[in-house]
C-alpha cells in the first residue's frame, strides 16, 4: 500500500491541488488577488455557503441528495428575522433567543424533509425538491413578498467586527465546521452516515436502523442550513423569500468538486470546505481578473460534471438514470 | 447443542426442505453438501434465522427457539460468515467489526476510538490477523476480509453466554490454496470456542475439514457421513443419485451435427476475472454445453459471445467474421440470440406486452423509416404464441404477468422469430416446473434440427449430459476437458464431476 | 375494485372531480370561454411538460427545462430581427443540442440526470445572461406579429395555442406509440437491462429522450416569448415545478416505463384547474408553489413503482 499513488489517493488530494493551483493562477494574472482584504472577501462570501455545503455533505455521504436548501434557507432566515425583532430587536434585548429557536426550526424542517423521503419512500432528490418549493412558498406566505430587516449593530458585528482581518462570522463558520468534523469522526451517527453510504443493505443486515440514520442526517443538515441562514442575515442585514436563491447549485457543486462522491460513503466536511473554497476562489478570481459574473453558473455546471465524472468508478456503476 | 428436528420449508410451488433433521454438537465441524437446488442455502437460512420454518422444531441446548431474524439468531450465538463479502468497504476494520454495536465504546456521545481499536485488536487476534484495526477495509485482500468477517462473528463470544455456532458459506471460493490451509487450521483451533457449519462445493475440502457431513438432495438429507467413512465418489453418488431418464431429455431426438460448418469460434480468449485461454468451436446444429461450478467462468464466456463483455486477448469469430466491436447489437445483427439467466431482469420487459417483447430485438424488421407496422408485429406474435403454445390471453397480455415457462417461451420466440441461428442459453430451465422444462427441451431439439448452433449452460449436470452433443468442463476459468456426447456413449456424472471439482 | 386496477384511471377521475368541484364553487368556471382561455394559457407549460415526459418516461429527470425555456426566450428575442421565421428552427436546434448534451453526460459519462441537467441548466442560464446582456429584451411588435402572430391569435373562441398543443400532442403520441423510438424508450423505462440484452442501443435512445425534452422545452420557451413579446434570463422561472407536477399527476411515475404524453395532457389540465381554483381563492403565484410542492409529493408517493427501487436513496 505504501509508496504507490493510487486512484483513491489522487481523488483525495486532487481538490486541494486544484485549489492551490487556482490561487497561484489568479495571483499570477492579478497580484491583487493575493491580499488579506481579498481573502476576507472570499471568506465572507463562502461562510454561509460552507454551512449549507457541510449540511448537504452529511446527506450525500449517505448516498442521498438534498435539493431543499434554497427554500429551507429562505424560510429559516425570514423566521429568524421575525423572531429577532419580536424578542427585542437587538441581541442584548433578547433577540438572542431567536438563535436557538431558529436552529430548532431548521432541525424540524430537515426532519420533515427526511421523514417524507423515508416514510413515503420517495427518492430524496424529488422529495427534497418538492419540500424546497413548499418552504419557498411558505416564506412568501410569511413575508407577503416583502423584506424583513434587522437593525442591531451588535448582531451585525458578525460582519463588521474583524479579528485578524476576518469578520467574526468567518470564525463562527469555522467553529461550526469543527463541530461538523467532530460529529463526522467521533460520534456514532457520523460514522453511521458512512456505513449507510458505503453499503446500505449490509448496514441494515448488521442491525443498523438505516431509516433512523437517514432522518437524523436530514435533521442535522437542517440545523446547518439554519446556521447558514443566520450568517446570511448577518451578512445582508435582512431576509426575504429569495435569500436562499442560488445556494442549491453552489453548495452541491462545492461538495462534489471538493471530492465527496455522489454515490455516498466517500469524503467528508473537509472536502466540503475545500470545495466551497474552490468555487468561491473561482468566483472571486474571475471578478478580480475582470470576467463578467454571468459566467458563474455555466462554469459551476461544467465543474460539477467534471467532478462527478472524475470521481465515478465506472466499473462499479451499471445503470444511471 | 443446536438441533433441527423434522424442519419443513415450503415456497410457492417448491417444497424446499422436507422434514430435515440436523444437529451439531459443541466444538464440532459439520459439512453440508449437495447440488445446486438441493436445499443447502434454504437450510442455511433457516439455521441463521433468515427464514422461519413452516414445520418442525429448532432447539438450542434443549430449549425450543424461534428466530424472527438473523439478529435474533446472533443474540443466541448463531452467526454467519457470508460468501459474498459483507463488509462495508469504505469503513475501517474496527468499524465493520462493531457495526451496530458501537454503543459500548460511546461515552457522552463520543466514540472512544482507542477503546474500539483495542477491542478490535483482541478480536483480530482470535483469527491471528495482525493488521491495524484502523485500516480501511477496501485496502485488505480477500483472504484478510474473510478473516475480518470471521472476527466480526466471533465478537458474539463476548456478547452471548453459551456456545457459538458459526456458519461458513463457501469461505474458500476466493482463496488461494495456502490461504485455505491457514483458514482450516484456524477453524480447527477455534473449535474450542465455537462449532462450525461448513458449506462448500469443493468436496475435497469438505472431506478434509468436517467431522460429519450432511448430504442433501431434493430438499432432504439423504445421508450423514462420519469422517473417513465414505469416499468422495460415494458421497457424490448420494448427491446426484437418480436415474437419468433418456426420454426426459429427448435424447432420441438428438441428431448428429454437421462438423464442417463452424458458426462460433473462440481462440485463446482471456477475460477479466482470471478466465484464460478459452478456445472452443460451435457448429451448425450442435448443442455445446459449458459445465462447471458457480463462478467457474461459464456465464462470462456466454456473455462474451453475446458482446456484453470484451475479451482482454484472443479472437472471437462468428460465422467467419472476426468480432472487433463487442456489443450486443453487433451480436444480434450476426444472428446471435441470448436467453439470460435472470429472465425477469434481462429476458423480458415486464410492463410490455407479448408482441412488444417479441419484436424488441428486431424492430428494424417491423418498421419503415422508424414507423412500426404494428399489425405485422401482432400477427407475428399470434403466430408464435400458437407455434410454441404460449399460454397468454392474447398478444396484448403483459409479459410480467405470464408464468415463468411462458415468459421463457416469449424470450425464445423473440430470437427465433428474428431468425437467430446461434442461441446462447443461460440456465434456460431455471425455476420452471417439469412440464415447462420439457417444453424447453423440445424447443432445444427443434432448434438443433433446424441447424441452430446452441451454447448451453444447464441447470443440472443431467440436463447438460442429456441435451448436449459436446460438453466442455471449465474450472477456475480454464477449460479442463471436452467430452463427446453421442447418444449411447455419453459421459457419466462422475466423469464430469471429476474435472469440475 | 382494488387500487392497482384503479391506478391507471386515477388521473382523469381526479380531473373530473376537480372540475366538478371548482365548477360548483365558482359558477363562472365552467363557461366554455373561460375553459378555453384557461386551456390556452397553460399551453407553454404543457409543451414543457410534454418534453419532460420523455425524460421521466425513461426513468430520468430533466431539471434544465426551465433554464432552457429561459434561454430560448432570449435567443428568440435577440435573433428574430436577424433570422425572421428561421429563428424558430434555431430555437429548436439549440434545445435539441443542449438536451443531447444532458443525455450524453448522463449516459456516457454516468452522471445522474438530476445533476447533469442541473449543470446543463446552469450553462444555459449563463448563456442566456450573456446573450441578453442581463436585461429584459423586447421583440419588435410588427415583426413578431408578422412572423409569429399566427401562434397567438384566435379562431372564433379558440386560442391558436391550443392548435399548437394538439399538434405537438399528436406528434409526440405518434412517436410514443407508433415508432421504434417510442417502443425503445418504453423498453428502457420499463426494463433497461432487458432492453440492453435485446441488443438495443440504449445509450442512443436515452440521449434522444433528453434531446426531445430539450427541443420541446425550447418550443415552450419560443411560444412564451412570442406571447410576452420578449425574453429575459429568468422570465420562465416558476415553470419547472408545475411541469413536473403535470407529468407525475398525469400518471407517469418517476420510475418510468408507464404513462406517457396523453397522461401528461390530463396532468396539465389538472394543474390548470388547480391554478384556476387558487386564483379564485386569491392565492398568489409564488404561494402556489407551496400547494404544488405538496401535490408533487402526493403524486410521486402514489405513482412510484417501489418494486423497481431496490433501495430508496
Amino acid at each position: 500500500m505504501t509508496g504507490r499513488f493510487t486512484r483513491e489517493d489522487a481523488i483525495r488530494w486532487a481538490p486541494l491541488m486544484v485549489l492551490i493551483a487556482l490561487v497561484i493562477l489568479f495571483t499570477a494574472i492579478n497580484p491583487n488577488f493575493f491580499a488579506l482584504r481579498n481573502f476576507a472577501r472570499i471568506a465572507v462570501a463562502a461562510a454561509p455557503a460552507l454551512m449549507v455545503a457541510v449540511g448537504v455533505t452529511f446527506i450525500i455521504l449517505m448516498g442521498s441528495i438534498d435539493l431543499s436548501m434554497e427554500g429551507a434557507l429562505s424560510f429559516t432566515a425570514v423566521l429568524f428575522c421575525y423572531a429577532f425583532v419580536k424578542f427585542g430587536g437587538t441581541l442584548a434585548a433578547g433577540g438572542w433567543v431567536a438563535i436557538p429557536l431558529i436552529l430548532l426550526v431548521g432541525a424540524a424542517v430537515g426532519m420533515l424533509n427526511g421523514l417524507i423521503h423515508v416514510k413515503l419512500r420517495i427518492p430524496s432528490f424529488m422529495a427534497s425538491l418538492a419540500m424546497g418549493f413548499v418552504a419557498t412558498g411558505a416564506t412568501v406566505l410569511l413575508t407577503g413578498g416583502g423584506i424583513v430587516k434587522i437593525d442591531d449593530d451588535v448582531f451585525r458585528g458578525l460582519l463588521t467586527h474583524r479579528l485578524l482581518g476576518f469578520p467574526l462570522m468567518v470564525y463562527v463558520a469555522g467553529f461550526c465546521l469543527l463541530v461538523a468534523a467532530f460529529i463526522q469522526t467521533r460520534t456514532t451517527l457520523g460514522r453511521n452516515f458512512y456505513a449507510v453510504g458505503g453499503g446500505e443493505e449490509l448496514a441494515h443486515a448488521s442491525g443498523l436502523n438505516v431509516k433512523r440514520v437517514r432522518v437524523a442526517g436530514f435533521t442535522l443538515a437542517g440545523v446547518f442550513y439554519a446556521v447558514a441562514a443566520i450568517l446570511q442575515v448577518a451578512k445582508l442585514g435582512q431576509a426575504e423569500s429569495v435569500t436562499g436563491a442560488n445556494f442549491m447549485f453552489i453548495s452541491i457543486t462545492s461538495v462534489v468538486v471538493g471530492g465527496v462522491a455522489l454515490w455516498g460513503g466517500v469524503g467528508g466536511v473537509w472536502n466540503a470546505l475545500v470545495g466551497v473554497l474552490i468555487v468561491n476562489v473561482i468566483n472571486n478570481g474571475m471578478v478580480v481578473i475582470g470576467l463578467p459574473d454571468y459566467v458563474q453558473d455555466g462554469m459551476l455546471g461544467l465543474l460539477v460534471i467534471i467532478a462527478v465524472v472524475l470521481s465515478t468508478d465506472r466499473r462499479a456503476v451499471t445503470v444511471v438514470k | 447443542m443446536y438441533q433441527l428436528a423434522k424442519v419443513d420449508k415450503k415456497f410457492p410451488g417448491v417444497h424446499a426442505l422436507k422434514a430435515v433433521d440436523f444437529q451439531i454438537g459443541r466444538g464440532e465441524i459439520v459439512g453440508l453438501v449437495g447440488e445446486n437446488g438441493a436445499g443447502k442455502s434454504t437450510l442455511m437460512k433457516v439455521l441463521y434465522g433468515a427464514y422461519q420454518p413452516d414445520g418442525g422444531q429448532i432447539t438450542l441446548d434443549g430449549r425450543s427457539v424461534r428466530f424472527a431474524n438473523p439478529r435474533a439468531a446472533m443474540e443466541q450465538g448463531i452467526g454467519m460468515v457470508f460468501q459474498e463479502q459483507s463488509l462495508i468497504a469504505n469503513l475501517t476494520v474496527m468499524e465493520n467489526i462493531f457495526l451496530g454495536y458501537e454503543q459500548q465504546f460511546v461515552r457522552f456521545g463520543v466514540i472512544n476510538w482507542k477503546a474500539m481499536a483495542a477491542a478490535a485488536s483482541a478480536q483480530l487476534a482470535k483469527v491471528k490477523l495482525t493488521i491495524d484495526p484502523a485500516t480501511v477495509t477496501s485496502a485488505l485482500s480477500f483472504a484478510q476480509r474473510q478473516l475480518v468477517e470471521l472476527a466480526k462473528v466471533l465478537t458474539l463470544e463476548e456478547r452471548v453466554p453459551g456456545n457459538l455456532v458459526i456458519l461458513l458459506d463457501e469461505p474458500t471460493s476466493v482463496l488461494a490454496e495456502d490461504e485455505v490451509n491457514l483458514l482450516f487450521k484456524l477453524v480447527r483451533e477455534l473449535t474450542s470456542r465455537a462449532s462450525f457449519i461448513f458449506v462448500s462445493h469443493r468436496m475435497d475440502e469438505v472431506m478434509e475439514l468436517s467431522d460429519r457431513i450432511y448430504v442433501m438432495k431434493d430438499g432432504a438429507v439423504v445421508d450423514v457421513v462420519t469422517r473417513g467413512e465414505k469416499s468422495v465418489e460415494q458421497i457424490q453418488h448420494k448427491m446426484v443419485g437418480r436415474n437419468v431418464d433418456k426420454e426426459y431429455y429427448r435424447e432420441h431426438r438428438q441428431q448428429p451435427f454437421d462438423a464442417s460448418k463452424e458458426v462460433v469460434k473462440l481462440e485463446s480468449v482471456s477475460l477479466p476475472g482470471r478466465i484464460n485461454d478459452i478456445s472452443l468451436t460451435l457448429h451448425r446444429g450442435e448443442v455445446l454445453c459449458l459445465v462447471g461450478t458457480e463462478g467457474s467462468g461459464r456465464e462470462a464466456i456466454l456473455r462474451t459471445i453475446y458482446g456484453m463483455r470484451t475479451p482482454l486477448a484472443g479472437k472471437v469469430t462468428i460465422k467467419g467474421q472476426q468480432i472487433t466491436q463487442f456489443t450486443p447489437r453487433n451480436a444480434v445483427a450476426q444472428g446471435v440470440g441470448y436467453v439470460p439467466r435472470e429472465r425477469k431482469v434481462e429476458g423480458i420487459v415486464a410492463g410490455m406486452n407479448v408482441y412488444e417483447n417479441m419484436t424488441l430485438s428486431q424492430m428494424g424488421r417491423h418498421s419503415s423509416a422508424g414507423v412500426l407496422r404494428i399489425a405485422g408485429e401482432r400477427a407475428l406474435a399470434r403466430d408464435w404464441i400458437s407455434k410454441l403454445s404460449i399460454k397468454a390471453s392474447s398478444e396484448l397480455a403483459d409479459c410480467g404477468n405470464l408464468s415463468g415457462g411462458n415468459q421463457q417461451k416469449v424470450v425464445l420466440a423473440k430470437w427465433r422469430s428474428g431468425g437467430s441461428d446461434i442461441m446462447l442459453l443461460d440456465h434456460p430451465t431455471r425455476g420452471l416446473d417439469i412440464g415447462a422444462k420439457e417444453d424447453v427441451y423440445d424447443m432445444i431439439r427443434d432448434m438443433s434440427e433446424a441447424g441452430v448452433g446452441i451454447v448451453l449452460v444447464a441447470d443440472t449436470l443431467e440436463e447438460a449430459i442429456g441435451l448436449s452433443h459436446s460438453i466442455i468442463v471449465i474450472k477456475d476459468g480454464a477449460i479442463q476437458k471436452r467430452f463427446d456426447c453421442t447418444p449411447g456413449a455419453k459421459p457419466s456424472l462422475f466423469d464430469l464431476l471429476h474435472y469440475m471439482i | 375494485m382494488d387500487l392497482q386496477r384503479l391506478k391507471p384511471h386515477l388521473p382523469w377521475i381526479t380531473l373530473l372531480v376537480l372540475v366538478a368541484a371548482v365548477g360548483i364553487v365558482d359558477d363562472t368556471f365552467l363557461r366554455p370561454a373561460n375553459l378555453l382561455s384557461l386551456a390556452g394559457d397553460i399551453v407553454p407549460l404543457f409543451i414543457m411538460a410534454l418534453g419532460l415526459t420523455f425524460a421521466i418516461y425513461i426513468g430520468g429527470i430533466d431539471l434544465s427545462a426551465q433554464s432552457m425555456a429561459n434561454l430560448i426566450t432570449v435567443v428568440a428575442s435577440v435573433y428574430l430581427a436577424q433570422f425572421g421565421g428561421w429563428v424558430a428552427l434555431l430555437c429548436i436546434l439549440v434545445g435539441f443540442g443542449f438536451g443531447s448534451i444532458s443525455g450524453y453526460v448522463t449516459t456516457k459519462l454516468m452522471v445522474p440526470s438530476f445533476i447533469s441537467t442541473l449543470a446543463v441548466g446552469g450553462v444555459a442560464f449563463s448563456l442566456a445572461q450573456y446573450l441578453s446582456g442581463q436585461k429584459a429584451l423586447n421583440m419588435e411588435a410588427a415583426q413578431r406579429d408578422a412572423v409569429f402572430g399566427w401562434m397567438i391569435g384566435k379562431t372564433g373562441p379558440i386560442p391558436h395555442e391550443l392548435f399548437i398543443a394538439v399538434a405537438l400532442l399528436a406528434l409526440t403520441l405518434f412517436i410514443e406509440r407508433r415508432t421504434t423510438l417510442g417502443r425503445a424508450l418504453k423498453a428502457v423505462g420499463a426494463g433497461e437491462p432487458a432492453a440492453a440484452a435485446s441488443g438495443l442501443n440504449v445509450a442512443r435512445y436515452k440521449i434522444l429522450a433528453f434531446a426531445i425534452s430539450g427541443a420541446l422545452a425550447a418550443i415552450a420557451g419560443l411560444l412564451f416569448s412570442v406571447k410576452l413579446s420578449g425574453g429575459a434570463p429568468t422570465i420562465a422561472n416558476g415553470f419547472l415545478l408545475p411541469a413536473i407536477v403535470a407529468v407525475l399527476v398525469g400518471g407517469t411515475p418517476l420510475t418510468g416505463g408507464v404513462g406517457g404524453v396523453l397522461n401528461t395532457a390530463i396532468g396539465t389540465l389538472i394543474v390548470a384547474v388547480i391554478r384556476a381554483s387558487m386564483l379564485y381563492f386569491d392565492i398568489q403565484a409564488t404561494q402556489q408553489q407551496m400547494v404544488f410542492g405538496v401535490v408533487l409529493i402526493g403524486a410521486i408517493a402514489l405513482t412510484i413503482d417501489r418494486a423497481k427501487l431496490r433501495t430508496v436513496k
